[in-house]
């Protein structure tokens, strides 16, 4: 069987791939999102507990909450440096035209 | 009260860019970016008597908080910042006074501020991630903000290779999390046990840290980057952006079980790093450009301490060499100022004496010749290394003095006079009687194998001038595009990676 920590290396994997491949700029931006979608199903995958419940009240099991609250802050600098990056590409063409 | 340090140039980047926004005039701005710039002296001078200290965070238990330490580890590279923003940050105002976006970049500099001192304060994995990312996504934004040709390719690239390392980085902390469940380095410590999964992380997170670093084979952005940026962010990208992946590998080295043959790697690693640098100063022609070989070169130094496990000899010639090489950039970047050109043999320091006292001193500092700050560095990292690499060492050191023989020759040679900006000449100057000062309070003396150091270096001048190699014009240029080389410079970081990956098994 499949986990999700192993679909989430395979999935950083592809983005390498991508960025080690393609020659577009654009396409290499959306390499590194797939790189860091990979990274958050990681560790999402990471902090699943086999019938875990959501870690809001106090229950008998519940998945680890630390792993998810880290991504949420990666995703956040994801978000940033990809709108940057987009700008530099812009700003690159227009130097180059 | 250590956070403090961290918010309150944040708090002042916050302002700056708001008043910005506003169109508030522009000397509040800027006294808000100096105010911002020095404000973490004020706390650093507060807590001082009480380091080595330690904190978490809100005051949560230690399994569940984020710590934050100053000790003998990450001391000097918090004085090393402190310093260096502070000289920075006077040279920005006369700097950047013309440039429309000026309130933009007091934040991002700012931002920069916070991100660095937010890293060297940290010990847990995550959090210096995320304060890491804070500086460097301000450089990228810093270098992209330049007006020079091929200032915007550079930042891409080193958007797009820094990220990727990134990544990787917060993939390995995730591999350690998975094995002891802790963030904290000494938390890390306490449970770790060696076990496959931990020697990947090991040799994907010091991959990772290694490109950052701008260390020989992963430096493929480094010079363009550094060179391209305007020129006081040159001085901080050289002198303490660098510096932020060292604390991490200092922080992975403390808390994971790394295997022998692995810090042998790294050692070679770091040789390798030295000598590339070296050659390629030799034959560089762009000033600034022969700067950032440099820092290669010298981060090969600060690598080669993490790998003979030699701490303290790290910490410290990390800290001279940030003072030296901000110094250089800030010096370097009056003088193309003033006669608007990078090459070398068109630049010229005889009509200024300030500016050739402060490179003079900055030369000899950056080989290693006492009595300044860069020979106590060296001396600490000598300390229990064997002989042989002893005598390469004392070879590595001629070689960076040839360098910068070469560099001085040149700006000595032609004669041009000229009007530096006096608020650009000042602070490298005191940055390299602050050298000085600090070389002689850590009890150097002269030592009369400097000499010998120093006149080897230029009789080895003098021959490879004669032997024509460094009057070619060696240019090799890619004539591909940007994409072409990411997927280059991807494939090798990828193949280092995976070399590191297998010296553990």
């Amino acid at each position: 069987m499949i986990n999700a920590e192993i679909a989430g290396i395979i999935i950083m994997l592809i983005g390498l791939y991508g960025l080690m491949t393609k020659k577009d700029l654009i396409k290499q931006v959306l390499a590194i999102n797939v790189i860091s979608t990979g990274l958050v199903l990681f560790f999402v995958g990471m902090g699943y507990v086999e019938g875990g419940e959501v870690p809001i009240m106090p229950q008998q099991t519940v998945v680890d909450p630390l792993p998810a609250t880290l991504m949420l802050t990666t995703l956040v600098v994801d978000v940033a440096i990809t709108s940057l990056a987009l700008a530099i590409i812009l700003r690159m063409r227009r130097d180059e035209r | 009260m250590i956070p403090l340090l961290v918010a309150c140039p944040l708090l002042f980047a916050f302002l700056v860019s708001l008043f910005d926004v506003l169109g508030v005039r522009a000397k509040i701005t800027r006294f808000l970016f100096l105010t911002g710039a020095i404000s973490p002296w004020i706390v650093f001078f507060g807590i001082r008597e009480k380091v080595p200290l330690d904190e978490i965070v809100g005051g949560y238990a230690k399994t569940a908080g984020i710590q934050v330490s100053l000790d003998y580890i990450n001391v000097y590279f918090m004085l090393a910042e402190l310093i260096l923003f502070f000289a920075v940050s006077i040279y920005s105002i006369e700097y950047f006074s013309k440039h429309r976006k000026n309130g933009k970049i007091y934040s991002l500099l700012l931002l920069m501020h916070t991100g660095l001192l937010g890293a060297f304060i940290s010990r847990d994995l995550f959090n210096y991630y995320i304060y890491m990312e804070i500086a460097s996504v301000s450089a990228f934004a810093l270098i992209a903000i330049s007006e020079e040709k091929g200032a915007k390719r550079a930042a891409y690239k080193y958007l797009i290779l820094s990220l990727t390392a990134s990544y990787l980085f917060v993939f390995a902390v995730g591999m350690i999390y998975l094995k002891t469940g802790y963030l904290n380095a000494e938390l890390i410590r306490g449970s770790i046990l060696p076990s496959r999964e931990i020697d990947v992380a090991a040799g994907i997170a010091f991959s990772a840290l290694l490109l950052k670093a701008g260390v020989f084979p992963l430096h493929s952005w480094l010079p363009d980057a550094h060179s391209k940026a305007p020129d006081p962010v040159s001085a901080l990208l050289s002198g303490i952006v660098v510096k932020v992946p060292v604390y991490g590998m200092l922080l992975l080295y403390l808390s994971l079980p790394l295997t022998k043959r692995f810090l042998t790697v790294l050692m070679v690693v770091a040789f390798a790093s030295i000598f590339f640098g070296i050659v390629l100063m030799i034959v560089e022609r762009n000033i600034k450009k022969f700067l950032a070989y440099s820092t290669v070169s010298q981060m090969g130094y600060v690598v080669l301490g993490v790998s003979t496990s030699n701490i303290l000899g790290s910490v410290y010639y990390a800290f001279a060499h940030a003072l030296i090489k901000g110094a250089l950039f800030l010096s370097v970047g009056a003088l193309i100022r003033a006669q608007r050109s990078k090459e070398i043999r068109n630049l010229s320091y005889r009509g200024d004496a300030i500016l050739m006292l402060s490179i003079l001193i900055l030369s000899l500092a950056i080989g290693g010749v006492s009595p300044f700050v860069g020979a106590y560095g060296k001396s600490l990292l000598f300390e229990g290394m064997k002989k042989p690499l002893e005598y390469i060492l004392y070879i590595a050191g001629i070689g960076t003095l040839v360098a910068f023989t070469r560099l001085n020759y040149y700006l000595l040679k032609s004669r041009e006079n000229f009007n530096a900006y006096s608020l650009q000449r000042m602070p490298p100057f005191l940055l390299s009687l602050l050298v000085l000062a600090l070389g002689v309070y850590y009890g150097q003396r002269i030592d009369y194998m400097d000499f010998v150091l120093i006149v080897s270096a230029v009789i080895g001048f003098v021959l490879l001038r004669r032997s024509g190699i460094i009057e070619k014009d060696i240019r090799y240029r890619f004539s591909k595009t940007v994409g072409e080389e990411i997927n280059i410079f991807m494939t090798v970081f990828l193949l280092f990676t995976l070399f590191l990956l297998l010296q553990n098994f």
